[in-house]
């Protein structure tokens, strides 16, 4: 009896010893061929991907890693013999990867395509070969450009003039990570200027509604385009304004008597509107409704901002 | 001698398995840990040493001393049912407090909820003795205060959101999302009718929902759905007088308003290398409030509102393909039409007909955007790209008030009902190496309209407003990616672009030509392996030539203005990341930016009088402002779940802007007989940070 005994349970650890050795998945369904080479000790750690959305197997849509990367009967059966190195995947995403970048692109527009994603290949980022892989880490258990705190590092990789305009006094919140770059940018869709909403006013108007008016007297270039005198990204002057005034009014205005003032300060205390162009608000010590006024008062300076 | 010879007896078989079974079960559990969402609660006290009015408008620790660090992350699911509870828990000592919890079923529903509070704070101190601030009612001291009280300007955003998406089945689902923000606080302002001070009561309320639905297969992807907005101003009018009850200026703020808009944009793969998209939307936005006046004089055939109205269409089409292996193309049509329905009333006229009057002045603009895009593949690693692009715009202000000659009198700026512009792009990428990449693109662009609609005014017809005037544009931009040694990557970029714009004799005024130029060099080094270097440099150099006429005013001669205004930026970033130890992690990061805004502008006088009014002084001096910034970060391992972080700050700001200042650099005083009030800021600003967190971390 003892020997039966015996004899089962070691033929069933011995079963259990032999099973082990042949790969079996670890993270993504059918990834056995990959992880029993690739772990997080590789050059090309893959493990971590268990931890987001597409390692989660309770979920039938997420991928195996086949699914992206193809299924790669080269880079599988190479054998050292045959000399030279190992063929990579057939898809791979490295900044070398000889994969065209619409290739690469398209693995992850065969589940993303929807959404704001809709008019990804019209949009500019992929017009200049950008490809997703470009900013996400898909492997990585918090993808940094989706973390509002870190996403403006990816960006800044490219837009080497929004990362000094950040840093100038008068900014967005964005170092302070209240803000990001997708606060303001669909970065996947085709408007002008790869907004989030179809136009400079309407994306600026989801936090500045005030400005939105009508007004019962319009200002006719904040109507049109608050970029016209904001540089939203960071600059030296406050208001986010792209010029100082007077210099950014007399952009437009020309006219007779103080609105034609040189740049210059005062002296001391003065009420001479010929003299306060520059200093304090400048032209705002007097216009200071200047993206619109809804004064109803029977008076000409009622048109201008003034009241 | 002899080799040892492995028997598989029933007992060593029993040990080899139990010894197997014991490693896969290792194995397991270390896999779970590698692969199981993790979270972190992050606990610590951190000072400032000082005060930093500048750098600290926006992180909530403005004011020298103690402030509270916790935040955490908590990310759980279930590996049965793949359902996440996520937390995210920021700045929770502090006033930019966040906090976003999400519960998905992946595959299936979601449900968040978002929570985020936002204080600007003004970094100049008002000393002021201005009543009222705060509220509607504010006075104005007259005489002049002698006593004056420092005020903190500033406004706090707080903001709830909420969200539901829902996985229908068959391709489809649908996705909620509504935000309520409150804006409180007060803003610099003025008193309008005077240079005199005032700040802006601001009490508002935004609201926005968004409602889509959406359907996705393999080849057609489409949503449509509801997006509104809607703004309520708790203040609608402030009454400002002198203290002494003269001078009474009511002053208006934002009426409430609200959009609706209804979209849908769809996109289709035709083939496999082929897609058409398609997006409409249209938008009705309103501001229909009864106006309010307060106790002013109104002119009787004014409304009671404005009953405003601006609808919005857009409509676009685009599609794209690769013909073959070595060339796609693009083609791009956009329609977007922006038409103020606001129906044009008489807001102000002052006797029985028209003399001083003023109507409402309704903007209506129509563009449309076609855009042609072609790239080739080219042997050797080279694609050329070559695009062309028009917009065509057609803008109206109906004409209100209009003399003899059908001159609008109440129109300040020349006019132009057609614009056009037109771009040309080519682009040529090439990777000149495993290890190089290079990209140069250029664009010429040129921007015309029709003739102007002159203003009353014969001297405001002399320019060319910036938005509107004939313009040619110059680009080029040069990328270069370079790898030399394996752990070493250089990123060299240049980008250069001038404008000029059109004048003329009957026309010589506004900008004249203006250019930017950027330069900027990143490198990363990799140490070793356990240490990496970063750092980067860039200059950015703004020009523009801006030519005016200055009337005879205050003593000053009547004068032709040059200026030729400068914009120069340096900034330097420096990073660098180690692990000298197992249980050690350093971080050091340096930023320094230094920023030089220059003003010259030549006079030269036309009529008799002196460069500049009386008591004025100019041209405006140069503007320096220079950060500096070194961040140390350390992060020790006590155990594998817990870690301490220590970080120390330093920086430093200095600027010489003269923004709050008379000429001899005292600090700029409203009013002459009346206010006093001053708005002064620190011009160096110099503080430490010391923090320290316990951090743990937990599956």
């Amino acid at each position: 009896m003892s020997r039966t005994l015996l004899f089962f349970v070691t033929a069933f650890l011995a079963i259990g010893a032999h099973a082990q050795d042949a790969p079996k998945d670890r993270v993504l369904t059918g990834d056995a061929k990959c992880t029993r080479c690739h772990d997080e000790n590789d050059s090309f750690p893959v493990l971590e991907i268990g931890k987001t959305k597409h390692g989660t197997r309770a979920d039938s849509r997420t991928p195996s890693c086949t699914s992206c990367h193809g299924e790669s009967a080269g880079h599988m059966g190479w054998k050292r013999e045959a000399g030279g190195t190992r063929p990579k995947p057939e898809v791979s995403f490295s900044k070398t990867s000889k994969v065209p970048m619409e290739a690469r692109t398209q693995t992850c527009l065969a589940c993303h395509q929807g959404s704001s994603r809709i008019d990804w290949q019209m949009s500019a980022h992929a017009r200049q070969d950008v490809t997703c892989s470009s900013c996400h880490q898909v492997h990585a258990a918090r993808d940094p450009v989706r973390d509002k705190l870190a996403q403006s590092d990816t960006c800044f990789a490219c837009h080497k003039e929004q990362r000094v305009q950040v840093n100038r006094p008068v900014h967005h919140p964005i170092p302070e990570g209240k803000m990001s770059c997708s606060s303001c940018h669909n970065v996947h869709g085709g408007n002008p200027k790869q907004l989030v909403r179809d136009s400079t006013n309407e994306t600026c108007y989801t936090c500045h509604m005030e400005k939105r008016g009508p007004f019962v007297h319009n200002h006719a270039p904040v109507q049109e385009d608050c970029g016209i005198c904001h540089q939203p990204h960071g600059t030296t002057i406050a208001s986010l304004l792209k010029s100082r005034s007077p210099f950014l009014c007399q952009e437009c205005h020309s006219d007779t008597t103080h609105r034609s003032q040189a740049g210059a300060l005062p002296g001391g205390r003065t009420t001479s509107t010929g003299a306060l162009g520059s200093v304090g608000r400048g032209c705002l010590n007097c216009h200071t409704n200047i993206h619109g006024s809804n004064s109803k008062e029977n008076s000409g300076t009622a048109g201008r901002f003034r009241r | 001698m002899r080799k040892p010879v492995f028997k598989l007896t029933a007992l060593s078989a029993v040990l080899a398995g139990a010894h197997g079974f014991a490693q896969a079960q290792a194995e397991d559990a270390e896999v779970a840990a590698l692969t199981a969402p993790e979270s972190s609660v992050s606990v610590g006290l951190g000072y400032w040493s000082k005060d930093r009015p500048r750098l600290g408008t926006y992180d909530g620790m403005r004011e020298q001393g103690a402030y509270g660090l916790l935040d955490a992350w908590i990310n759980t699911r279930d590996e049965r049912t793949g359902t996440w509870f996520t937390l995210d828990a920021r700045n929770l000592g502090l006033e930019t407090r966040e906090l976003r919890a999400d519960w998905l079923r992946q595959g299936n529903m979601g449900l968040s909820f978002e929570y985020s509070r936002t204080p600007r704070d003004e970094p100049y101190t008002v000393l002021t003795g201005v009543q009222g601030i705060g509220t509607t009612t504010q006075r104005v001291p007259s005489p002049s205060a002698t006593a004056l009280n420092e005020l903190h300007l500033g406004t706090v955003r707080e903001a709830m959101g909420a969200g539901f998406t829902k996985i229908l089945g068959g391709g489809y689902d649908v996705r909620f999302s509504f935000k309520s923000e409150d804006k409180t606080g007060d803003r610099l302002w003025g008193r309008g009718g005077a240079a005199e001070f005032a700040a802006e009561p601001i009490n508002s309320s935004t609201r926005q929902i968004e409602a889509v639905l959406a359907y996705a297969s393999k080849a057609f992807q489409v949503q449509g759905g509801y997006y509104g907005s809607w703004y309520t101003n708790h203040n609608s009018l402030v009454d400002t007088a002198l203290t002494t009850g003269a001078s009474p200026f009511f002053l208006s703020l934002p009426l409430d308003n609200q959009a609706h808009q209804v979209f849908a944009n769809a996109g289709f793969s035709l083939s496999e290398h082929t897609r058409a998209t398609f997006k409409v939307a249209y938008t009705r936005a309103t501001q229909d409030e009864v106006i309010p006046t307060g106790p002013v004089a109104v002119f009787a055939g004014a409304p009671a509102g404005l009953d405003g109205r601006i609808d919005t269409m857009l409509l676009q089409a685009g599609l794209t393909s690769r013909t073959s292996a070595t060339f796609s193309w693009l083609a791009n049509l956009r329609y977007y039409d922006v038409d103020d329905n606001t129906p044009q009333v008489r807001i102000v006229q002052t006797g029985p007909t028209c003399g001083t009057c003023v109507d409402n002045t309704p903007l209506s603009f129509r563009t449309i955007t076609g855009k042609l895009e072609g790239t080739y593949r080219m042997i050797h690693g080279v694609s050329l790209l070559g695009g062309l692009e028009h917009s065509m715009q057609e803008r109206n202000v109906p004409v209100g008030n209009f003399n003899a000659s059908g001159v609008d009198l109440q129109r300040y700026v020349p006019f132009r009902a057609d614009l056009d512009e037109t771009t040309f792009r080519l682009e040529a990428r090439r990777s000149l190496a495993e290890t190089l990449n290079g990209r140069i693109a250029l664009s010429h662009s040129r921007r015309d309209g029709s003739d102007y609609t002159l203003t009353n005014d014969p001297r405001g017809d002399q320019i060319n407003p910036i938005h509107i005037a004939d313009r040619d544009r110059n680009k080029v931009k040069l990328m270069l990616d370079w790898t030399p040694l394996q752990p070493l990557t250089l990123t060299f970029n240049l980008e250069h672009a001038k404008d000029e714009y059109g004048t003329s004799s009957a026309r010589p005024y506004g900008l004249t030509e203006g250019s930017a130029a950027l330069y900027s060099i990143d490198a990363a080094y990799a140490i070793s392996e356990t240490w990496q270097l970063s750092a980067w440099y860039t200059r950015d150099h703004t020009e523009a030539n801006q030519l005016g006429q200055r009337n005879a005013d205050g003593g000053a001669a009547e004068a032709v203005k040059d200026a030729h205004l400068e914009d120069i930026g340096d900034t330097f970033g420096l990073g660098l990341r180690g692990k000298p130890m197992p249980k050690l992690k350093l971080g050091v990061d340096v930023l320094y930016s230094r920023n030089v805004n220059k003003y010259p502008e030549t006079l030269t006088l036309t009529g008799a009088g002196t460069p500049y009014p009386a008591g004025s002084v100019g041209p405006l001096p140069n503007i320096t402002n220079k950060l500096t910034r070194l961040n140390l970060m350390a992060i020790y391992a006590l155990e594998k779940s817990a870690e301490l972080r220590f970080d120390y700050i330093h920086e430093r700001w200095q600027t010489d802007d003269w923004s709050w200042m008379f000429a001899d650099g005292t600090p700029f005083t409203y009013g002459s007989t009346t206010d006093g009030t001053q708005v002064v800021q620190a011009p160096k600003q110099s503080a430490n940070f010391i923090g320290a967190r316990y951090i743990y971390r937990f599956r």
